[in-house]
């Protein structure tokens, strides 16, 4: 069974309908990508996971959430305080508001170990150093005293995963977790989640939206688009054979080494905010190949090849159609 | 005198720029060098693109290219005119032919502006008057141009979507019928969707208005696919320009940018090169190559010597040790 399954889930903010039907699961040992544009629910799903909807006034209104076995759906919020921070842990995309400013940086790690490990204050600084060297942080004594302004943006994110992997959890949701990054940074950070889900077991869910991350870490892709899933399945299948329209017009925003000027065209129009979503498939207005039917009905899963692809088209693209 | 169309549009002739800071009311004034020694020319019709990271000095390069900051050493010409020697009116009358589109179209925008104020302000800077017939089919036909719906022109920012605002900021670019547009991170804010379309409209406005473009960046596979010649920078230095987009590299550091793009194609991962050092500080300026603290072909005469930028044929790298 897998750590995380998330099926069918639903989700309103007060009366508006914003995720339908999305189902992805994740394993230990396992990257799983969730991508698509802004307002696709990227967020929200992370904001779900980690029980914060009543925050931003949202609830779950049908389909079911386990996290190793138990229902998160139901759980109450006192249960939910003991699995958040110690089993799983948010990464956010901007380091500089996850930090308290006017604590040193050592302080806040220690902090979460003391609170999700129930260390003392020496174990705990121990603990914070012996994570620091781990994430590859030069003078980790040094930097454990400084304040979150005297470090680099690069730094203050591997302070973020410090803080992140201090409870120990099995589950990591990043939400872009390097879009505030210069790209040698972001490549550095990549690489040491990829490490630390390969080396430790961790689950991690990297919500992104940009291809090139998920090519590099992710080993399966789940592609979200206007609140529902358009394709889930293995990363190196979903890039060769991408056989929903969005997912291959996805893939081909981001310009290749050659590409020749004038064929990267993006996709047209944007993605239809929660209170205008089309009838049918949501996709169908900015869609190459939609047809009648794709104007009125709701496309269902449908299982595509080898890979176990599950698309949510209703003309998915023939496979060697790239 | 040679021909004027080949002739450099835009020139940084060894270009600094300084800033001070100073710590706490009674502290130490401290000065960071932001631009450091840039010479070089932008050719008329072509897109240049610079990369580099954060705090590398190409914001400041971009402001320095349109005099809305001064050089602290060294000149900016543009079409042959030092622009630190024109009067107020004169400079002006330069700016005309010289726009900028930012980075944030959420803050460069006044909110309080329909979107037709904003894109006829440029008008009203220069004190080119239009009747109202006159100036509602102007901005309909510059909303046109950056492929919005003219009927937009009566909404207010906060009604659009971030692609459209930024279309505004360069409706509002073209307004003047300009020669050079400096493009500042256009595209950083938007969703790749988003990006590849405004990618699309630039490169058409280029080639039907003849256009030249200073393009700002720092991802580096949009300045390959976009732009003419490639200018990479590092703390405040241009280490190396391309002069194509498929030149082989030889700045070690140039190499280490490029190897940490993500290629869209999980065929072909990156092997991640841990990158050890930190970049020095534009405080604290080091005497040899800046670049020699995280580069791992680093040699004493690169702590010690400061390589200058060589140009062999139209290639120019400043390195003790290029690679071949």
């Amino acid at each position: 069974m897998s750590l995380l399954a998330v099926d069918d889930l639903s989700v309103s903010i007060g009366m508006v309908p914003l995720l339908d039907r999305v189902s992805f699961s994740l394993d230990r040992g396992e990257v799983l990508g969730l991508v698509g544009e802004s307002g696709s629910g990227k967020s929200l799903t992370a904001m779900t996971l980690m029980g914060l909807l009543p925050l931003i006034g949202g609830r779950i209104t049908a389909g079911r959430v386990r996290f190793d076995g138990i229902d998160l759906t139901t759980l109450p919020e006192p249960a939910y305080r003991d699995l958040r921070g110690q089993r799983i842990a948010l990464i956010s995309q901007n380091p500089m508001t996850s930090l308290d400013p006017i604590l040193t940086v050592g302080a806040q790690i220690d902090q979460a170990s003391r609170l999700h490990a129930g260390l003392s204050a020496a174990a705990a600084r121990a603990r914070s150093l012996d994570l620091m060297h781990q994430l590859r942080i030069p003078e980790a004594v040094a930097i454990h005293g400084q304040y979150p302004h005297q470090l680099s943006g690069g730094m203050k994110q591997r302070i973020v995963i410090a803080m992140a992997l201090a409870g120990d959890p099995d589950l990591i949701i990043a939400d872009e977790p390097t879009t505030a990054l210069d790209v040698t940074i972001q490549a550095q950070i990549i690489q040491i989640l990829c490490d630390l889900v390969a080396e430790r077991g961790l689950a991690l869910l990297l919500i992104t939206h940009d291809m090139g991350v998920v090519a590099q870490a992710c080993h399966r892709v789940s592609v979200l688009y206007a609140g529902r899933g358009a394709e889930t399945g293995p990363v190196h299948d979903i890039f060769a054979r991408p056989r929903h329209p969005y997912t291959k017009a996805l893939i081909g925003c981001i310009p290749r080494e050659g590409q020749a000027p004038g064929t990267l065209v993006g996709i047209p129009g944007m993605v239809p905010t929660a209170f205008a979503y089309p009838k049918g498939c949501r996709y169908h207005p900015r869609c190459t190949a939609a047809a009648p039917d794709c104007r009125t009905e709701v496309p269902a899963g449908s299982i595509q090849g080898v890979g176990g692809s599950i698309v949510f088209c209703h003309h998915p693209l023939e496979v060697g159609h790239v | 005198m040679s021909d004027p169309m080949s002739a450099p549009i835009l020139r940084f002739d060894g270009v600094s720029r300084d800033f001070s800071a100073q710590n706490g009311f009674f502290g130490r004034k401290r000065t960071m060098r932001a631009v450091d020694g840039v010479t070089l020319d932008i050719p008329r019709g072509k897109v240049t693109g610079v990369v580099g990271e954060s705090g590398c000095g190409k914001s400041t390069l971009a402001r320095l290219a349109l005099h809305l900051l001064k050089p602290s050493i060294g000149h900016v010409y543009f079409e042959g005119n030092d622009l630190a020697g024109l009067k107020p009116a004169a400079l002006r009358r330069q700016r005309r032919h010289m726009q900028m589109v930012f980075q944030d179209p959420y803050s460069s925008i006044n909110p309080r502006f329909s979107i037709r104020d904003a894109v006829m302000e440029p008008f009203q800077v220069h004190g080119i008057r239009h009747t109202p017939a006159e100036g509602k089919e102007r901005a309909a036909r510059l909303l046109e141009m950056a492929g919005l719906d003219p009927q937009l022109a009566e909404h207010y920012p906060h009604q659009l979507s971030g692609g459209q605002k930024q279309r505004v900021g360069i409706a509002r670019a073209l307004a003047l019928e300009p020669n050079l547009i400096v493009l500042d991170e256009p595209t950083a804010s938007l969703d790749v969707s988003i990006q590849a379309q405004i990618i699309a409209l630039l490169a058409d406005l280029k080639s039907r208005l003849g256009l030249t473009y200073l393009f700002i960046s720092h991802d580096l596979g949009l300045v390959r696919y976009f732009c003419d010649r490639i200018v990479v920078m590092y703390l405040g230095a241009a280490v190396e320009i391309l002069p194509s987009t498929d030149a082989p590299h030889r700045h070690p550091y140039t190499r280490t940018l490029m190897e940490s793009a993500f290629l869209p194609d999980p065929e072909r991962r990156r092997a991640v090169t841990r990158l050890t050092g930190e970049i020095p500080s534009a405080f604290e300026r080091p005497p040899g190559c800046a670049f020699a603290t995280r580069c791992s072909f680093a040699s004493g005469r690169c702590y010690a010597e400061k390589p200058v930028l060589l140009t062999t044929g139209r290639h120019a790298v400043a390195c003790h040790h290029p690679l071949d």
